[in-house]
């Protein structure tokens, strides 16, 4: 900031005609960081930081679509002990987190082992590259609709391959899986780029060392090349994590929560609740409760890597 | 460039180099098998869709897609999500380049405030916001316009801009604006003049990723909008909500012509799609 305000002062100081013509200049000069900042300021107040204000005082409120915006009752906490009492409800944080865990898992998994592969010096390699990251760029829709016909029951081509006549998205098992795949299938492209950007990044010398000194490519991986990428992995974990977290293109497309609640996650819950039965309140505490969670999963994230580090 | 050096001799170099492109190709044919047999169904008439066993070689088809190109709610969707998208790019680098920049070089009261806001409407869930934000808009009469799609986008759309605008401003020596300072040039000047025309890279990264999150969102739009100001994976999700029905070869064309211009945009750009990839979320 100390070379900022030198060179203000220095142009404040030329000569006289030039200061005079260009006072209203400097005069604006003055406000620029103002000007610059505040239209941000602004959009973020209306659609993020007012909205979630009246969402949270919506959450008390007993609210139906046709009152006015204050005109509803106040009910105390009554839709959050609705939610929490809803066997529903918890089953749906019971199942985000199952499903969160597990899509992450396999994303960070496949999302490695492409990274390491693409991370050889090899001709023609970059081709690989482009080619792979090709699913993670289709709309979300769009890929849930294509696995839906994949997995169609009767013309699908996947049972076709089995030779099996599998309900794939009517049983809650197989829904769960499908709807996750899908997703694993989009997002391991995402994670293998920012791990490649990772191993791209390290330095060299303590493979060199450690193959001189008899490693084997195994120890090699798991001793110094894995520690080494670990941040990496951190962040490709944390913005998995938080994603994951709202699923609902995936879901919505291929199962709508269904069959018996079976994929049904908070958003869906939330949407379902809101935009299907139109009980705004409860989905505004519903949508605060999911967003307590995820601030306390950031949280333990930030702390954990914090403390990890700092040892 | 590491990892060959794991292996000793020649041969086992061209072993393991033909173990890795086996490896290689394996993955990407089934990362890209159900795009391709998508496309596959979308070139096939109505008959040689339902085929049992299915067909893997015919002789292709435009039917579907001409079809889908007279449906007057495909195109009307379309011009929706081209209009949507880009007014909601626009807005966020508008509003916030500016404002990345100003993060880059001055410090200034509440930002960091004002940087944890950003970083909380990034990260949490949208759904929260969206509950809200459909309350308070259908009450100011903003439901089912496309406005209110765009103000919506903006909850993404603005902090990628400024996460990645900021990286890109931090990348650039202070010096050039000092010396144009020293040269009597205003803030205003130094910034229009020296300093976005050398960030321009940046721009095109920030759009393009804004760009795809803008044209592949679908629960804002599909709770924000109507039948006619509604976007494509909207219509796309009307088309296959239920039972999929007979014409799979209409909605795989369909399909197929939502995802075509990001797939081509993001080659277009790869680079810069990389770059701004990595720099958004690897860069703190």
């Amino acid at each position: 900031m100390g070379g900022v305000t030198t060179t203000a002062g220095l142009a404040t100081a030329a000569p006289p005609r030039t200061a005079r013509a260009r006072l209203p200049g400097r005069w604006l000069d003055r406000y620029f960081i103002a000007f610059a900042v505040t239209p941000t300021t602004l959009l973020m107040l209306c659609v993020f930081g007012l909205p979630l204000l009246f969402s949270g005082f919506l959450s008390f409120q007993g609210w139906a679509p046709e009152l006015g915006l204050f005109d509803g009752k106040f009910v105390g906490t009554a839709n959050y002990e609705d939610l929490l009492t809803d066997p529903d409800f918890l089953g749906s944080i019971h199942l985000t987190l199952i499903y969160t865990a597990s899509t992450v898992a396999a994303e960070l998994v496949v999302g490695l082992g492409i990274a390491l592969l693409l991370n050889i010096d090899l001709p023609y390699i970059a081709i690989f590259r482009t080619l792979l990251i090709v699913p993670m760029m289709i709309t979300p829709v769009v890929a849930a609709f294509c696995w839906k016909l994949l997995l169609d029951p009767d013309h699908g081509v996947i049972n076709y391959w089995i030779g099996e006549h599998i309900v794939w998205l009517g049983r809650p098992g197989t829904a769960l899986f499908a709807v996750a795949l899908v997703s694993v299938w989009q997002n391991a492209p995402y994670v293998s780029i920012l791990l490649l950007a990772g191993l791209r990044s390290l330095p060299h010398e303590p493979v060199e060392a450690a193959r001189i000194d008899g490693a084997s490519v195994w120890q090699m991986f798991w001793h110094i090349t894995l520690p080494l990428l670990r941040p990496y992995v951190v962040v490709a974990l944390l913005l998995r994590t938080i994603f994951e977290f709202r699923a609902f293109d995936n879901i919505y497309v291929l199962t709508s929560g269904g069959p018996a609640n079976a994929t049904m996650t908070l958003s869906q819950f939330t949407y379902l609740a809101s935009f299907v039965r139109f009980d705004l309140s409860l989905g505004a505490a519903a949508s605060w409760l999911m967003l307590l969670m995820s601030m306390l999963l950031c949280l333990v994230f930030m702390t954990t890597v914090r403390r990890r580090d700092a040892n | 460039m590491a990892a060959l050096n794991y292996v000793g001799s020649r041969r086992g170099k061209l072993l393991f180099a033909g173990g890795v492109y086996l490896g290689l190709i394996a993955l990407t044919a089934a990362f890209l098998f159900p795009l391709l047999w998508i496309i596959g169904l979308s070139l096939k008439t109505r008959l040689q869709v339902f085929a049992n066993p299915p067909l893997f070689l015919w002789w292709p088809t435009w039917e579907n897609y001409g079809a889908v190109f007279q449906r007057a709610d495909f195109v009307q969707a379309f011009m929706n999500s081209l209009l949507v998208s880009s007014g909601a790019v626009s807005l966020s680098l508008l509003v916030g380049v500016p404002a990345a920049y100003a993060f880059a070089r001055f410090p200034f009261f509440g930002r960091n405030f004002l940087f944890f806001g950003l970083l909380a409407m990034r990260m949490l869930p949208p759904i929260a916001v969206l509950v809200p934000m459909y309350v308070l808009f259908s009450k100011i009469g903003l439901t089912t316009t496309r406005s209110s799609v765009i103000l919506a986008y903006s909850t993404f759309s603005l902090p990628l801009v400024v996460w990645i605008m900021r990286g890109f401003f931090e990348d650039l020596p202070r010096e050039l604006e000092e010396s144009a300072w020293v040269d009597g040039a205003s803030r205003y000047q130094t910034f229009f003049y020296v300093v976005l025309p050398l960030i321009r890279p940046g721009l095109v990264a920030a759009s393009i990723l804004c760009l795809q999150l803008a044209w592949n969102d679908f629960l804002f739009s599909a709770v924000l909008t109507n039948n006619a100001t509604r976007t494509l994976p909207v219509l796309m999700a009307a088309f296959s909500g239920g039972d999929t029905g007979v014409d799979w070869g209409g909605m795989t064309a369909s399909g197929v012509l939502v995802i075509l211009p990001v797939i081509i945009f993001s080659f277009l750009a790869q680079r810069h799609l990389v770059a701004g990839l990595s720099s958004g979320a690897v860069k703190g």
